[in-house]
């Protein structure tokens, strides 16, 4: 899966932003903390969702389950707007 | 016929399919120059304009009735403002005016009284006031810094000229009962602006359009006024705006 090619990011001072081009469907803008952040970033390339979460479990510490939960409510919130290319 | 207008600092050269546009354009138009970035559209990008052309009419109780010739000063406007972002520039939803050399920009969705109030600013400070663009000015970056440019789209009552002014404030507008006016930080500000702010089609530039937005919100003193239409709202807008970042 991937972020789809419409869909932009941007750092803002302390939030990562995506908002996607006017042709898109989805007018709005994803707000996201650093490691929502860390996931989209991520699906700018070709991946799957175990592997975002061997990724994240890699960098943070926190238990793989509780990253494992994180990530797929992630992935399924950029669905619900369109934003995943499967 | 082909014409050349100047606008934001850079000339484009229109090449027109009706006679319409360039009289929209008087006050913009410039002699030929080499650098001129062109522009012009086809039968099928003029139809193509239509929808969202009735639509945001619509919106602000105008006539949805649009010939050709005016579909085509949008779909020009359009064009434009996709490549403004590869100049460091990009469009604002808005009206802008300018007292002593100071941009300030009142921003809100259509129909909620950003040129209500402009219309106040110019009643009190008279020719001290200077319209620059009552509906879409363009936002240019440069040095990191953000300046409000007239463009020949100036809204419905024609309100603009062409100059290019620093940017000091932007204000995002509510109606109130009474007249209060708070400042917000770039985070809280940021999703409005975006909001009235033009999507390009093409990914790379709507990233460009981020980032430049993003420049403005961190430069410019940022607001949120609830108002009336009393002329008081007018110096209570000036009196916090005036301060700036």
């Amino acid at each position: 899966m991937k972020l789809k090619k419409e869909f932009v990011t941007h750092q803002n001072d302390n939030e990562h932003v995506t908002v996607a081009t006017g042709n898109a469907g989805f007018t709005g803008m994803l707000l996201s903390n650093e490691t929502a952040g860390f996931i989209i970033e991520h699906l700018k390339t070709e991946t799957t969702e175990e592997k975002i979460v061997d990724d994240m479990f890699a960098e943070y510490e926190a238990p793989r389950e509780v990253i494992a939960e994180d990530v797929h409510k992630i992935i399924e919130k950029l669905r619900s707007v369109g934003a995943i290319e499967e | 016929m082909a014409f050349y207008i100047k606008t934001s600092g850079l000339v484009f050269r229109i090449e027109p399919n009706y006679g319409k546009i360039e009289g929209y354009c008087a006050g913009y138009i410039c002699p030929p120059a080499e650098t001129a970035i062109d522009v012009s559209v086809t039968p099928e990008e003029i139809e193509a304009e239509r929808e969202g052309a009735i639509s945001a009419a619509a919106a602000e109780g105008r006539s949805t009735q649009f010939s050709p010739a005016q579909l085509e000063i949008l779909t020009v406007h359009r064009k434009i403002s996709e490549q403004m972002p590869d100049h460091g520039i990009f469009l604002f939803h808005g009206s802008a005016v300018a007292v002593d050399g100071q941009a300030y920009v009142f921003t809100a969705r259509s129909g909620t009284g950003k040129s209500t109030h402009t219309a106040l600013w110019r009643r009190k400070f008279g020719e001290r006031a200077v319209m620059i663009n009552d509906d879409k000015p363009f936002i240019k970056i440069e040095d990191g810094r953000p300046y409000v440019c007239g463009s020949p789209w100036n809204g419905k009552h024609r309100l603009g000229s062409d100059i290019i002014v620093p940017l000091k404030s932007v204000c995002l507008i509510c109606r109130g009962d009474t007249n209060t006016i708070s400042k917000i930080s770039s985070s809280e500000a940021f999703p409005v602006l975006y909001e009235q702010t033009y999507r390009p089609s093409d990914p790379d530039k709507l990233a460009k359009t981020l980032s430049l937005l993003h420049t403005m919100s961190a430069q410019a003193g940022l607001y949120r006024l609830h108002c009336n239409m009393d002329p008081q709202a007018a110096d209570v807008s000036y009196e916090a705006m005036k301060e700036g970042k």
